[in-house]
């Protein structure tokens, strides 16, 4: 699961004057001739730079994302859904292992990565700092955080940087049993009891601001990415994500009789959907560190790799180097 | 710390501060092959963080193949693959590898991958004899170039792969049947259709 | 032949139930993450097994397996106390698998010939996925087992404190003779016998010392429902959501 938006802030150009035009040319026309780039192509720096940061921050969002589901995995209710509630957190996690493994094709190890996410220097998305109260809201995570994450990995799976797609792959293919089963969820919710109608409501309005906030600032107030979109780093803008996501799930919503917090919200006959403006200042208070659930998160990873060191420092051995995947 | 998991609410104090993780505290790499069914080639899925090649296998399961069907799976410490240099366009890589002379001493095999499309998987085309890896690259060329633009080559010494035995072939009886890993365990339109008739 | 039959069937179900559930606890909290996934997958296996145990059960006369999941008490659970206790660290959890492991896999190759022919058809059906738990806990009880001088002293210690435990796994059963009799089971004696030497062989391997068998002392009453202070506790966590509206579908 993974939001854009916090991607992409402070990016300077500029360092591209500093790479050498020929084979700046050619990679931008393999890029336009619709190739993929591989982990021993030549890539300016800026390339590599912003597709580390963009994959780990995925990676980083997908094993903190384990954790919100993680809170009702040993409550699921009845053995299909608790069946189902364990594969689909062990995908969560399946998922930061592949894409680790996709950045590290560039050069950043698994262990710098998880030492920055641990030290606060890494973003990861900001809706999993936000608390699960009630088996509803692990129910709207499952459906409409996967479907918002579906609509970024999607778009980003048509990307240029060949390791990532291949494990985007992976990863949309996997996120089909996450929504269908999501979806399944809030219909059982819907269709049942007054009690559990009530839950996914309550579940649906503390959720849709952080769902809004989930594909990043507006386009009129986010950093220029010209240059991503087109080596094909970034493949389209927070709003157009927003949109695409609303369209596709806002009906959905509805048509199980449920009430989207959101006056305003309506489909504008241009086909675009008119929203209250999410609270940006909110959005920025959380990402930097004062949100609800923040330094639990981190506690939490932190707690993990602690308990994990002695396995991991028993069967190091001296000949043990550092490889570099290959693809 | 007091969370709405209580999972986490059983987790024990750390006790010590955040440090700066050791340089290498993680494992080497192993990169997985699968083979999706009997007749289908081998291809390449990614790859494990383990010990060792044991491990890598034991990890490699259910990490690349606890979904979908699979026969079969190896795994290799990624220092063990050889890589071709990687072409682009029209460019066929076994027409930019470097000749090596026929070199004596004793023979052994080479699982041969070809990269056919540049952001798609690596896939198995075959095995030659060789002592070293550039020339079991050579006679790949021979044996394996059909003309078709290959963009990339690996060769690995069948001897450094950790396959799957007979027996172990039974690991994977019960994965066609782990439905509930599969979207399509999960149709809800029957209650909702009826749900939205009652409404 | 009934009672005996539900006996050996309720407690298989239990454990494998009790232990699926305490292994997914370490979803996301595990060593690395290839190791969580794999943990995880073995969790849902054991889930996935106790759920066709309680569907024989249902077979035979008793409720739907989500009411016996879902709805009783620890007094009316039958696993063995070994698999409610509390993950701990790693190390415990590790050797809990593979104590375990060890017997569950013996004990349904015994069943593959069972008279009960649709528990002979699950043990052989589900063989490979108790192949890849005995594999998965051998290989690190291997490797760990014979590391560093911190994996070896944890491991130990764990393996002491789990022992007495494991032997409960093979508590006498009133029905022992019967279900001998019937060719249902080989029994718990047989079982436990298999179960050391295996026990000890894999241990052999390692730096590991076993105590002498005789000098551990068994724990015994969770056949009969009488459980350490760990299993209501994880059982109202469990049902939690359930148990709001036990009728509703969720």
């Amino acid at each position: 699961m993974y939001g854009g938006g916090n991607t992409f802030e402070g990016l300077k150009t500029d360092s591209l004057a500093q790479e050498d035009p020929i084979r700046l040319a050619a990679f931008e026309a393999r890029i336009a001739r619709g190739e993929k780039i591989e982990p021993t192509d030549w890539m300016p720096q800026l390339y590599r730079k912003q597709l580390i940061r963009m994959i780990e921050q995925h990676a980083h969002s997908e094993i903190i994302g384990a954790l919100p589901e993680g809170t009702w995995i040993t409550r699921a209710p009845g053995f299909k859904r608790k069946m189902s509630l364990m594969a689909k957190v062990q995908d969560e996690v399946g998922h930061a292992q592949l894409l680790y493994s996709a950045a590290e094709t560039l050069g950043k190890s698994r262990e710098q990565m998880v030492d920055d996410l641990i030290n606060g220097k890494s973003k990861y998305s900001n809706i999993f700092n936000y608390p699960t109260f009630t088996w509803a809201d692990c129910c709207f995570i499952s459906w409409l955080v996967d479907a918002g994450a579906i609509v970024n990995q999607l778009a980003n799976a048509k990307g240029s940087y060949g390791p990532y797609c291949r494990a985007l792959e992976r990863i949309c293919a996997e996120e089909s049993f996450h929504l269908k089963y999501g979806h399944h969820c809030v219909i059982y919710l819907a269709s049942g009891t007054a009690k559990q109608r009530q839950m996914f409501q309550e579940a649906l309005n503390r959720w849709w601001p952080p769902m809004m906030h989930f594909f990043g600032p507006s386009d009129k107030i986010s950093a220029h990415t010209e240059v991503l979109m087109r080596w094909k780093v970034k493949m389209g803008t927070n709003d157009e994500m927003r949109n695409q996501f609303l369209d596709m799930y806002v009906p959905k919503i509805w048509e199980l009789g449920f009430t989207i917090p959101d006056p305003s919200l309506k489909k504008n006959e241009n086909g675009k959907w008119q929203y209250t403006e999410p609270d940006w200042e909110e959005f920025k208070r959380v990402i930097n560190g004062d949100g609800p659930c923040n330094k639990e998160r981190l506690e939490v990873r932190r707690i993990a790799e602690a308990r994990g060191k002695w396995v991991r420092e028993a069967l190091k051995t001296p000949k043990m180097s550092y490889a570099t995947p290959l693809a | 710390m007091n969370s709405l998991d209580p999972r986490v609410n059983r987790l024990p104090q750390l006790n010590e501060a955040i440090s700066t993780k050791a340089p290498l505290d993680q494992f080497g790499t192993y990169e997985v092959f699968v083979q999706p069914k009997e007749g289908k080639p081998f291809q390449h899925e990614g790859i494990v963080h383990a010990p060792n090649l044991e491990l890598a296998w034991v990890l490699a399961k259910e990490t690349f193949t606890r979904r979908f069907t699979c026969v079969s799976l190896y795994v290799v410490d990624t220092r063990d693959v050889y890589v071709s240099p990687l072409t682009e366009g029209d460019k066929n890589v076994y027409d930019v590898l470097p000749q090596v002379a026929e070199q004596s001493g004793s023979k052994k095999n080479f699982e041969i991958y070809h990269l056919v499309k540049r952001g798609k998987q690596h896939v198995h085309v075959g095995t030659v004899q060789a002592v070293l890896p550039q020339e079991a690259m050579q006679l790949a060329g021979k044996q394996f170039n059909n003309g078709k633009v290959v963009f990339n080559v690996w060769a690995i010494a069948t001897d450094t792969i950790r396959f799957t035995n007979d027996e172990e072939k039974e690991l994977w009886l019960t994965l066609p049947e782990k439905k509930f890993r599969d979207a399509s365990d999960y149709k809800g339109g029957d209650k909702l259709k009826e749900f939205l008739e009652k409404r | 032949m009934n009672l005996a039959l539900k006996e050996l069937l309720y407690k298989m179900a239990d454990d494998q139930l009790i232990l699926g559930h305490r292994n997914s606890e370490w979803t996301g909290f595990g060593p690395i993450l290839e190791e969580d996934i794999a943990f995880s997958s073995m969790a849902q296996d054991k889930v996935g097994q106790s759920l066709a145990l309680y569907t024989l059960l249902q077979t035979l006369g008793e409720s739907d397996p989500d009411t016996v999941a879902f709805t009783r008490n620890a007094n009316q659970f039958h696993n063995c106390i070994l698999v409610e206790l509390p993950n701990q660290e790693y190390d415990f959890s590790l050797i809990r698998h593979f104590l375990f492991d060890t017997a569950e896999a013996l004990r349904f190759e015994a069943l593959g010939n069972s008279s009960y022919e649709p528990l002979a058809q699950l043990a052989r059906k589900i063989r490979g996925e108790l192949r890849y738990h005995t594999l998965h806990a051998n290989t690190w009880m291997k490797q760990l087992g014979s590391a560093t001088e911190e994996s070896i002293t944890r491991l130990q210690n764990s393996l002491q404190i789990a022992l007495p435990y494991a032997l409960g796994i093979f508590e006498p059963s009133p029905y022992e003779a019967e279900l001998i009799d019937q060719k249902i089971f080989t029994g718990e004696v047989a079982l436990k016998e298999k179960w050391m030497a295996k026990v000890e062989s894999v241990l052999n391997q390692t730096q590991l010392h076993l105590p002498d068998w005789k000098t551990i002392t068994p724990v015994y009453g969770g056949r009969e429902g009488k459980h350490s202070e760990h299993l209501q506790p994880l059982l109202d966590e469990m049902s939690e959501v359930f148990r709001i509206d036990p009728s509703a579908e969720w």
